[in-house]
């Protein structure tokens, strides 16, 4: 697709390698040349410079999204393990590199229990929606508007969590984590808010004591993945300045959560 | 009995109609009777003088006129080398009859009737929900079509996401797929009419519909797709969701 792109502009592209890709060169399934062809030809227009920096930012923002459904019912799982009772998981927190084609890439989900994937945060995603509807529903406040702005401030919520592991990256001097990393880091939450909902909905006082657990257990699940991401990602160590951001994010857990949790007809509530 | 002197119907188009072109020619409903008038009638109404040859013919003329026309309009060979409409249209209706029973059975699925998808038969389907849910009083046509919608492509990303480089799912398929596994739903708004509104018994029928509907979903699905084998469990989910989420239309 780089190729059938660079042609037709007329303009010879060399290899785009030179962006470090942690995800290795592997280009499979329609879905990744059909974004990386589709986003690469409308770079092309919009911006109209050369379309190797295009391409080449693009692939540094969008890794290839393949690669994180590349999962199966062990995985899944385990993840929900790990991310529901992060204290219980015994191992260590890193992630599998394995060399490919000369440049060091991670080992996709299947093989790497600590690997992010895209389809949990995804049907977690859903599940809080659907559940948050049945809990409307219960309180005899359903209509499907109102599943609409819930399923607005369930992306909402995400973005901003997206945003907040974003930022702390980036305050601490790079930002160069792939997007979709912090994307499926973020979708996490969602499984911790599902269980709560779903209290919510069993037992009414249960949510009560299950909505703090799961901002807890979210809340060390992320620290670990972000010190290792930033250990991996930066150059320098400066201890306390890391530490300060990674309780932040903890603690910045808890007031998304009390917000999401909120499930009522008045969506920005 | 009398004798009503009718003059011949002569069609400028074709021959004489006794002759024999049949199908072709129109037989024009006005007044086939024409009384017997006294030839000195005062007021000249053009159909219904009966005596004059010319009145008639100019009557015929008027009807003779756009029939021909019409009659010669579609294509030189005419009328009857047409498609009936429904071919013409892609509407199969015992295909979709067909299909639609392939799918009341939820332990045996039987994709080669699924193989080439349509999507009439889910619109039939979509109506009848619609239907039905008109009838519980909610006016719900654009948001459940809206949600089908958004769900076919939601589950045509999974699929092809999960199944990588030998997933050859395409929306046309899916869309059809989810359509038609539509059909529990369906039904389950049809009971949900009779169910009372409170009590515990609408949830437990709707479970029963939703986990009918999923079953055929996923069997369908992992049938008609390539790369689906390895990943049925989590196929299955992203369905449940999807009929999990028609069916809290249905309950509330």
């Amino acid at each position: 697709m780089y190729n059938n792109v660079g042609t037709q502009s007329g303009v010879p592209i060399p290899p785009t390698n030179s962006q470090p890709n942690p995800f290795g060169n592997a280009f499979y399934g329609a879905s990744s040349g059909l974004i990386r062809g589709g986003l690469g030809a409308y770079g092309e227009k919009f911006l109209g410079s050369s379309s190797e920096y295009v391409q080449s930012n693009i692939s540094r923002y969008f890794s290839d999204p393949q690669y994180y459904f590349q999962v199966n019912d062990q995985y899944v799982w385990n993840k929900l393990k790990v991310v529901l009772f992060p204290f219980l998981h015994r191992g260590h927190w890193t992630r599998i590199t394995e060399p490919v084609g000369g440049r060091l890439s991670y080992k996709p989900p299947i093989y790497d229990i600590n690997a992010p994937d895209l389809y949990i945060p995804f049907m977690a995603f859903g599940t809080y929606v659907v559940l948050a509807g049945f809990s409307l529903g219960l309180h005899g406040k359903f209509s499907p508007e109102a599943l609409n702005w819930l399923f607005i401030k369930g992306l909402l919520g995400w973005f901003l969590q997206v945003a907040l592991l974003k930022v702390t990256l980036l305050s601490l001097g790079s930002g160069e984590a792939p997007l979709l990393d912090i994307v499926a880091y973020a979708g996490y939450t969602f499984t911790g808010m599902c269980l709560a909902v779903l209290g919510k909905l069993v037992w009414g006082y249960s949510y009560y004591f299950l909505m703090p657990w799961t901002c807890l257990c979210m809340g060390i699940f992320l620290v670990k993945t972000m010190k290792r991401v930033l250990f991996a990602e930066l150059r320098s160590y400066d201890s306390s300045k890391h530490h300060y951001l990674l309780l932040f994010i903890a603690l910045a857990q808890l007031p998304l959560f009390i917000w999401l949790g909120n499930i009522s007809v008045n969506w920005l509530l | 009995m009398k004798e009503f002197a009718v003059p011949p119907v002569v069609f400028p188009s074709g021959g004489n109609p006794a002759a024999g072109s049949g199908v072709q020619q129109r037989r024009i409903a006005t007044a086939p009777f024409q009384p017997q008038r006294p030839s000195g009638s005062s007021i000249p109404f053009m159909s219904f003088d009966a005596g004059s040859a010319t009145a008639s013919t100019s009557s015929t003329s008027i009807y003779g006129g756009p029939i021909g026309g019409g009659g010669g309009a579609p294509g030189g060979a005419g009328f009857e080398d047409e498609e009936p409409l429904l071919d013409e249209l892609g509407i199969h209706p015992d295909q979709i009859w067909k299909k639609t029973k392939a799918i009341l059975n939820p332990f045996r699925v039987n994709p080669a009737l699924h193989k080439d998808s349509d999507l009439s038969g889910p619109i039939l389907l979509y109506m009848f929900l619609c239907l039905f849910q008109l009838l519980a009083g909610k006016i719900q046509f654009g948001v459940i079509l809206g949600w089908i919608v958004v769900s076919s492509i939601f589950l045509y990303v999974v699929f092809n996401m999960l199944a990588g480089r030998n997933g050859n799912l395409d929306l046309h398929t899916c869309t059809g797929v989810v359509g038609y596994c539509m059909l529990p739903l369906v039904i389950f708004s049809a009971v949900s009419l009779f169910v009372p509104q409170v009590g515990a018994v609408r949830f437990v029928i709707a479970a029963v519909f939703v986990f009918w509907a999923t079953r055929v979903c996923t069997g369908l699905m992992v049938a008609l797709a390539d790369g689906g084998d390895e990943h049925r469990g989590l196929i299955a989910y992203a369905c449940l969701l999807i009929y999990t989420l028609f069916s809290l239309l249905v309950i509330f």
